[in-house]
């Protein structure tokens, strides 16, 4: 008998962890719960939009652009459901809303995609995810990565790469040769709608999207690298999906922001259920995956613990 | 002649409504497909990551792998959404007093 390869989907219904109904009841897409979703969105990026408008003249705005920056680095967690179609039911949505995220946070959609199958495939491997976060192992190390410096050098660097139509060879492996000029094609022209905007914003004279959109997505990210460790960081490097991977129980504002990504253990083990079924599939599958009931900060104290413990 | 026979595979009764159902034939795992449209089948790994579509969604035509979500047309194999780029290898299906058969 042939039998598909051994994913850890498969092994939770084989554990009987999870049955097929439940699964298949897990798995219903709607465009309903995203466009309520994603209006309240939009209305908390008005919200902190105003905010930066009615402190322009102060100092005040600096945590305003923070907030507002807060916002923008989680379109990443939109664009992640977007990337695994579950946001919406209809697919184009999907496709759309991940490639306005992308242009957003530099993130190009199509090689987003690529490159995050490869880390569902290789989950904390080292040397074969590559989206890994490697481990600190010194304090420095620690508050370098939260800086955001090295994951910007490696953003503009990936998509200069791409625009200049180059790959990699890690992202060889993952992008099949068909798509190398998709992606090359996608980088161009994501820095062609930025070359736009600079020069409508030159020519105009009005450089607002600076003070709305790019301060504060600069000032943003270190908050979203904050979180992006607590999803393996410290976990071990293997391949047991219970235990390589941390869910985080953070409060509903939190939830909000990231589309209920904090349940990450759960996504990891059914990437196909939509973001609002995740508390649900928590519920089914929380005494089987490792669960950090002290949310981010609770991650990054075991973090921090483990790089004291390293150190000796 | 094409040399393939009709096989019945599954009761048409027995098969999970507007959803794929996993059916077993000699060595031969296969995809069968209630849709909109009728029933359809497919081998029933996917050809890019080797997972079982039958643990996948399945949306009218669309059958999604569980895996990576890339996304095939029942109707035709062809794909619809990365990583999947090559078509699916589907079968030739039909119903025959309440059976559902495949050719192969």
């Amino acid at each position: 008998m042939t039998h598909g390869i051994v994913t850890p989907l498969t092994q939770a219904l084989a554990e009987g962890k999870l049955t097929r109904d439940e699964l298949k009841s897990f798995m219903q897409r709607s465009d309903g719960p995203a466009l309520r979703r994603l209006t309240l969105w939009v209305l908390v990026l008005a919200g902190t939009t105003t905010l930066i408008a009615l402190t322009w003249n102060s100092w005040l705005i600096w945590p305003a652009m923070f907030l507002q920056g807060i916002v923008l680095v989680h379109h990443f967690s939109l664009q992640h459901e977007c990337v695994h179609y579950t946001v919406f039911r209809t697919r184009k949505l999907n496709d759309i809303v991940g490639q306005i995220c992308g242009l957003i946070i530099l993130l190009p959609h199509r090689f987003f995609r690529y490159e995050h199958c490869d880390h569902h495939t290789h989950t904390q491997l080292t040397g074969q995810d590559p989206e890994q976060i490697p481990m600190p192992k010194t304090y420095g190390e620690y508050l370098l990565y939260l800086s955001a410096i090295p994951y910007w050098r490696a953003k503009f660097t990936e998509v200069l790469r791409h625009a200049s139509g180059r790959l990699s060879d890690v992202e060889k492996r993952f992008i099949p040769k068909e798509e190398h000029a998709a992606v090359y094609r996608d980088a161009r022209m994501m820095l062609g709608i930025y070359a736009v905007i600079f020069v409508a914003m030159a020519l105009t004279g009005w450089w607002g999207l600076i003070w709305y959109w790019i301060i504060p997505l600069f000032l943003g990210e270190p908050v979203m690298r904050f979180i992006r460790m607590t999803e393996h960081v410290g976990r071990p490097t293997v391949a047991q999906m219970s235990d390589n991977t941390r869910t985080n129980l953070v409060s509903a504002p939190w939830r909000f922001l990231c589309w209920n990504m904090n349940y990450h253990a759960e996504h990891h083990y059914v990437a196909s259920v939509p973001y609002h079924a995740l508390p649900r599939l928590h519920e089914k599958l929380r005494d089987h995956i490792h669960v950090e009931p002290r949310g981010y900060f609770g991650a990054h104290l075991d973090i921090l613990r483990q790089i004291r413990e390293a150190r000796g | 002649m094409s040399g393939k026979d009709w096989r019945d595979v599954i009761a048409v009764a027995d098969l999970e409504k507007n959803w794929v159902t996993r059916v077993e034939v000699g060595r031969r795992l296969i995809a069968v497909y209630d849709s909109p449209s009728g029933v359809y089948a497919s081998l029933a790994l996917c050809n890019h990551g080797g997972a079982d579509l039958c643990d996948g969604y399945f949306d009218g035509h669309v059958i999604e792998c569980p895996l990576h979500q890339g996304a095939f047309d029942v109707r035709d194999g062809r794909p619809v959404a990365a990583p999947a780029t090559r078509p699916m290898r589907v079968l030739e299906a039909r119903v025959e007093d309440g059976m559902v058969q495949v050719r192969m």
